[in-house]
């Protein structure tokens, strides 16, 4: 198995700096999410590590050989495209087959071998009965599990899938990023994937870097970014949040008449933040006290499992999102229009 | 039982004034003057229309003028190809001035193409004075009119493939790339299978064009019976002796000739679409 290092890569498109100082490790046989939002460097950086792309400056080392001069071809890197990039002239089996026909005279397997080879991968991507079809005749999903295939049948180090899901409708990607997860545990390749759905990166990853602007923001587990995101960047981007102006002072963060404990900043005075609050970590209340701030129900989004209410506060336009079960939805038999009092259970300020 | 015969539901307007049309401009522009040719022709007898087409000169001038025009459009889908890949591959000072040379033997009155080849070729002209000590004889001889040919012809090779060739996907080349594939395996299997279509549509619109050439042919040519004579020249000539029968006979002949040449190719294409599933 190959571990990855990446030193220090820069890489600048004209006077646009993709990356700028990246260092990481890729621990053998990990599956590893690098995620952002379009424009952070993520895709680049995926691209280096193939060798389709060469950084400015910074070196890419695989189990501790310098790979940086390393061409493409000679990397043994699986490398799968989010718009699959199948040779449409070629049927579905000598997709797969590709790989191991350009091989040169020397270690090309034989015939009766190749076929061998494309059937059991054919069969590990579920699709062994469509070898004879071509790839416009095929579904978003099956093509991506075809370049897939086409990819591990060169027997890789290393698996780089590009947005490999980002082409796909809803369904589809959630079925194939799971069966994603089961193929890396049956194979224990190292892997990167570029994705800028974070639910994605969070439910498939063993380890989630975010990215912004060309930066690593945070290196983690998805439990570990997701409890606690390192910089106002990673709390936004992991899903809904409500931002608070507030102040900080002496262990506890004021927002407009509310003030709520901070662990941790018990030494600050009187400092400005921003407050975060995930939209279900509000909790809605008819009776208001002192830990509470008064909200009208602007709008109410009762769909599925989860009811999500727009507030809004007296005197700001700012609209406050918070979600509730739907049994808590029942019990508050809240309408719309009407006040109620909310208080934030959880917080995360960043000082300023 | 419900006979439906209306046309299916598109959203596409006016299939049948658009079918029309079609058919009606077609037959008023290209139909009626060749079935002009058809009937022109019938004026003969089997056995004199017989005696016309295969006189033996006219045999000669078939084998060149098809020999020649098919050398030709051959020769400019190689190198077609190659002025394509170079405009659309890299980037160089001076490329929108070559790619606008490309044009040229389309707008270039034939006629003066044929001059200027003479004049160049020709045994004292810059390159005719060069390639005769070798032994080289261009001007006068089939080899004039083969260069001819592939002078008319570029054009279209390079103005079918370019596009395709700018659209192709750069991913399929890097997916080749990272499977393995050298540079000659990702040109023969990935980006010439692509191009293949519209390199034998450019291939085919350069071959048909040289087939009818005239005006750049006749003055490089030398025009001598048996040699370097081409059948619409022949054609001409008959005219210009009042044989209008015998005229359209020899034409009648090319235009069979050449559709069903077209035909072919027309197959050809649809064959290689089907097989790689373009067409289902």
């Amino acid at each position: 198995m190959m571990s990855i290092h990446i030193n220090n890569v820069r890489k600048n498109f004209g006077n646009f700096s993709a990356l700028n100082d990246i260092s990481l490790e890729i621990p053998p046989g990990e599956l590893v999410a690098l995620l952002g939002p379009s424009g952070c460097g993520k895709t680049t950086l995926l691209r280096i590590i193939a060798g389709l792309e060469s950084p400015d400056s910074g070196s890419i080392s695989f189990n501790g050989e310098d790979a940086t001069q390393r061409h493409v071809k000679e990397r043994q890197v699986g490398f799968v495209f989010q718009h699959y990039a199948l040779f449409r002239h070629m049927t579905v089996f000598e997709n797969v087959a590709f790989g191991l026909r350009v091989r040169p005279k020397a270690t090309r397997p034989s015939d009766a071998e190749i076929d061998r080879r494309v059937h059991e991968l054919l069969d590990l991507v579920q699709l062994d009965w469509l070898g004879d079809r071509f790839p416009p005749q095929l579904s978003g999903g099956q093509r991506q599990r075809i370049a897939l295939a086409r990819a591990l049948a060169v027997e890789p180090k290393v698996l780089l899938l590009d947005e490999p899901f980002g082409a796909l409708d809803a369904k589809v990607r959630k079925e194939l990023r799971r069966w994603l997860r089961r193929l890396h545990d049956e194979l224990h390749i190292t892997s990167v994937f570029v994705t800028h759905d974070q639910e994605e990166a969070l439910e498939v990853a063993d380890r989630v870097v975010v990215m912004d602007k060309g930066k690593i923001e945070q290196i983690g587990t998805p439990g570990d970014v997701y409890d606690n995101p390192a910089t106002p960047f990673v709390y936004q981007f992991l899903g809904n949040v409500n931002l608070f102006h507030s102040r900080v002072h002496a262990g506890f963060a004021r927002i407009g008449e509310l003030e709520v404990g901070v662990p941790g900043h018990a030494d600050t005075q009187d400092t400005p933040a921003l407050a975060y609050i995930r939209p279900h970590d509000i909790d809605i209340q008819r009776q208001g006290n002192k830990d509470t701030l008064k909200v009208k129900v602007s709008d109410i989004h009762a769909i599925g499992p989860i009811v999500r209410l727009e507030l809004e506060q007296g005197d700001s336009s700012e609209i406050i999102e918070a979600e509730l079960t739907r049994e808590r939805f029942g019990e508050l038999n809240l309408v719309r229009g009407e006040e109620v009092f909310i208080r934030p259970r959880k917080l995360r300020v960043f000082l300023q | 039982m419900n006979l439906n015969l209306q046309p299916k539901h598109t959203v596409l307007p006016g299939f049948t004034p658009a079918l029309g049309f079609t058919i009606f401009y077609l037959s008023l522009i290209v139909l009626i003057p060749l079935s002009a040719a058809f009937l022109k022709t019938s004026l003969l007898t089997w056995d004199a229309f017989w005696a016309t087409v295969t006189a033996p000169r006219v045999m000669a001038s078939y084998r060149l003028s098809f020999g020649a025009a098919f050398i030709g459009a051959a020769i400019n889908a190689v190198f077609g190809l190659l002025v394509a890949w170079v405009l659309v591959r890299y980037k160089f000072p001076g490329k929108r001035i070559i790619d606008a040379l490309v044009d040229l033997p389309f707008a270039l009155p034939t006629a003066v193409a044929g001059i200027a080849l003479t004049a160049v070729y020709a045994p004292n002209g810059w390159l005719g004075s060069i390639l005769e000590p070798h032994g080289i004889k261009v001007a006068f001889t089939p080899l004039g009119v083969v260069v001819a040919l592939t002078f008319i012809g570029l054009p279209f090779v390079v103005r079918t493939v370019q596009p395709v060739l700018e659209d192709l996907e750069a991913e399929a080349e890097e997916a080749a790339v990272s499977l393995g594939a050298n540079r000659w395996q990702t040109f023969t299997k990935i980006i010439f299978p692509a191009i293949a279509p519209a390199l034998l549509t450019g291939f085919s619109l350069a071959f048909a064009r040289a087939i009818g050439e005239y005006g750049s042919v006749i003055f490089i040519a030398g025009n001598m019976p048996m040699i370097s004579e081409i059948t619409p020249l022949l054609i001409i000539t008959k005219l210009e002796q009042y044989d209008y029968a015998g005229a359209t006979a020899i034409a009648v002949v090319m235009l069979v000739i050449s559709f069903v040449l077209l035909l072919i190719i027309n197959g050809l294409q649809w064959w290689n679409a089907k097989r790689n599933g373009s067409i289902k």
